[in-house]
């Protein structure tokens, strides 16, 4: 279970970096995808590979 | 479920301890890339010095003397040399208390505030609090960091919070009652202050409703605790933490010691002659604590100058983590009064679990000639006066004799007279070296 959900991580990751890049023009946006790569750090830190 | 994050919770030991390694070398080259502290204090240090945690003893330790002449004129303002990343990220200020000198100005950003958070998380569920609680918060939580903490990540659980600041205590009796609050964080002193608070309103303690407390703020002896639970009728639950490293370990349902937050917090237990062994279960030893994903304000190897008694690394709870058993005190607390070791704490318990008579008390310490002199300050219950209080202080010098092996003066002092505390309580004063 732990490798589909960093698998998914991974997808999320991927779509709030695409995100911040297509709202290089748009605050609110950018700022919520860069509050998404947040909870993603500590997403990533609380489910390590071990 | 049983667990804030089931994962983390019940790895076996040699699989934790292997992440915080790996997660210890990741925040070293952190540090010493990003915070001018340890890029001077790290220098004859390489990455590829730290191949085993053996090697971790190879860094040096930070004290909070550092911390704060790192701060100390240096920019950027305020945070100096201590500051982990841009300053432009910082979003939040906060500062220790300053009980003992200058305090030190800890920036936060939001990704270091949700680490934080989702740390004290593991603090509150495995103390039993769930989104059915109402949680009041009897404080005005100012710039000090451990009642936003447990605001934040309460309302992360799912509870439902109540700031309780800008009240006075009968306010607060009043707005829980309102409010039908369930559960509390508080200090303990404060928790007890509140309870004669209601007494003398003529309100029952058990009658508020509040089934679940967390100590906070303070040291929470197990005498304390049991009294806090007796006083509501509820539970109560202690943790321990501070503003440079965050809460690091928390009381589970088994109420057997305090787990360490892992895989969050790298934490040293170290004899304290030496600082240079981990001590065995049962030992007491120096908290050392490395954070292991906060970037804004790195610190590595912190000596908190804690002292706790090691405990088992399992429990009944089924988790794996590490266990404190008891905080004995802090290093500085611990005196040498006529010879003899005392600790403060010593007189905390005794009072606690002994004397429900006492409300409030303070120790002082003088030195009269060559002597060291203890006085014992003590308010009673209103109602007990006379032959009664005279009982209670000859009882409580006697017991204080087998407990410290230390003689001492008790003073009963009128109803009022002694300060009552929200948040730190100081009750022991060493005035030995203010007056000579």
């Amino acid at each position: 279970m732990m490798d589909e959900i960093r698998k998914e991580l991974k997808t999320l990751e991927e779509s709030a970096e695409r995100l911040k890049e297509l709202a290089k023009n748009n605050n609110a946006v950018k700022k919520n995808a860069d509050i998404i790569l947040t909870q993603l750090y500590i997403l990533k830190f609380i489910t390590p590979v071990v | 479920m049983n667990y804030w994050n089931p994962y983390t919770e019940t790895l076996p030991r040699e699989k934790l301890e292997a992440i915080e390694f790996s997660y210890f070398q990741n925040m070293f080259s952190y540090a010493k890339a990003n915070s001018n502290l340890y890029r001077d204090k790290l220098s004859g240090i390489e990455i590829g010095d730290i191949k085993t945690k053996e090697d971790i003893k190879k860094v040096p330790f930070t004290y909070k003397e550092e911390l704060r002449k790192w701060q100390e004129n240096v920019e950027p303002f305020p945070y100096g040399g201590l500051l982990g990343v841009p300053i432009e990220e910082v979003c939040t200020f906060r500062q220790t208390s300053g009980t003992t000198g200058k305090p030190v100005y800890v920036p936060e950003t939001y990704e270091s505030w949700q680490w934080r958070i989702e740390s004290w998380c593991h603090i509150l569920y495995m103390a039993g609090f769930r989104p059915r609680h109402r949680l009041f918060l009897p404080f005005g939580y100012n710039i000090y960091v451990a009642f936003w903490e447990a605001h934040y990540a309460a309302e992360k659980l799912g509870c439902e919070v109540i700031p309780g600041g800008a009240l006075d205590t009968k306010g607060r009796i009043n707005k829980i009652i309102e409010l039908r609050a369930n559960a509390m964080a508080g200090t303990p002193t404060y928790c007890l202050n509140i309870a004669q608070e209601a007494r003398e309103m003529g309100i029952d303690p058990r009658s508020l409703g509040i089934e679940r407390i967390l100590g906070a703020g303070e040291p929470l002896p197990e005498a304390t605790r049991r009294r806090i639970e007796d006083t509501y009728g509820c539970h109560c639950f202690d943790h321990i933490g501070s503003t440079e490293t965050c809460g690091f370990a928390g009381m589970c349902e088994a109420k057997e010691g305090l787990h360490i937050i892992e895989p969050f917090f790298l934490v040293e237990l170290l004899d304290r002659e030496t600082l240079s062994q981990e001590v065995a279960e049962g030992e007491q030893g120096v908290i050392v604590i490395t954070p292991l994903g906060r970037r804004s304000f790195p610190v590595l190897r912190f000596n908190t100058m804690d002292v706790a008694i090691k405990g088992p690394d399992s429990c009944s709870c089924g988790r794996t983590s590490r266990k404190l058993m008891e905080i004995v005190g802090r290093v500085d607390d611990i005196r040498k009064i006529r010879g003899v070791l005392f600790s403060p704490k010593t007189v905390e318990q005794l009072v606690r679990a002994e004397f429900p008579e006492i409300v409030e008390y303070e120790i002082v310490v003088v030195r009269e000639g060559i002597m060291d002199e203890i006085t014992l300050r003590c308010e009673l219950t209103p109602q007990l006066n006379g032959a009664a209080a005279e009982d209670a202080a000859r009882r409580l010098k006697e017991r204080h004799k087998i407990k410290t092996n230390l003689t001492c003066n008790v003073k009963i002092e009128p109803t009022g007279t002694l300060p009552r505390f929200a948040l730190k309580a100081k009750r022991f004063h060493d005035m030995r070296e203010v007056i000579k």
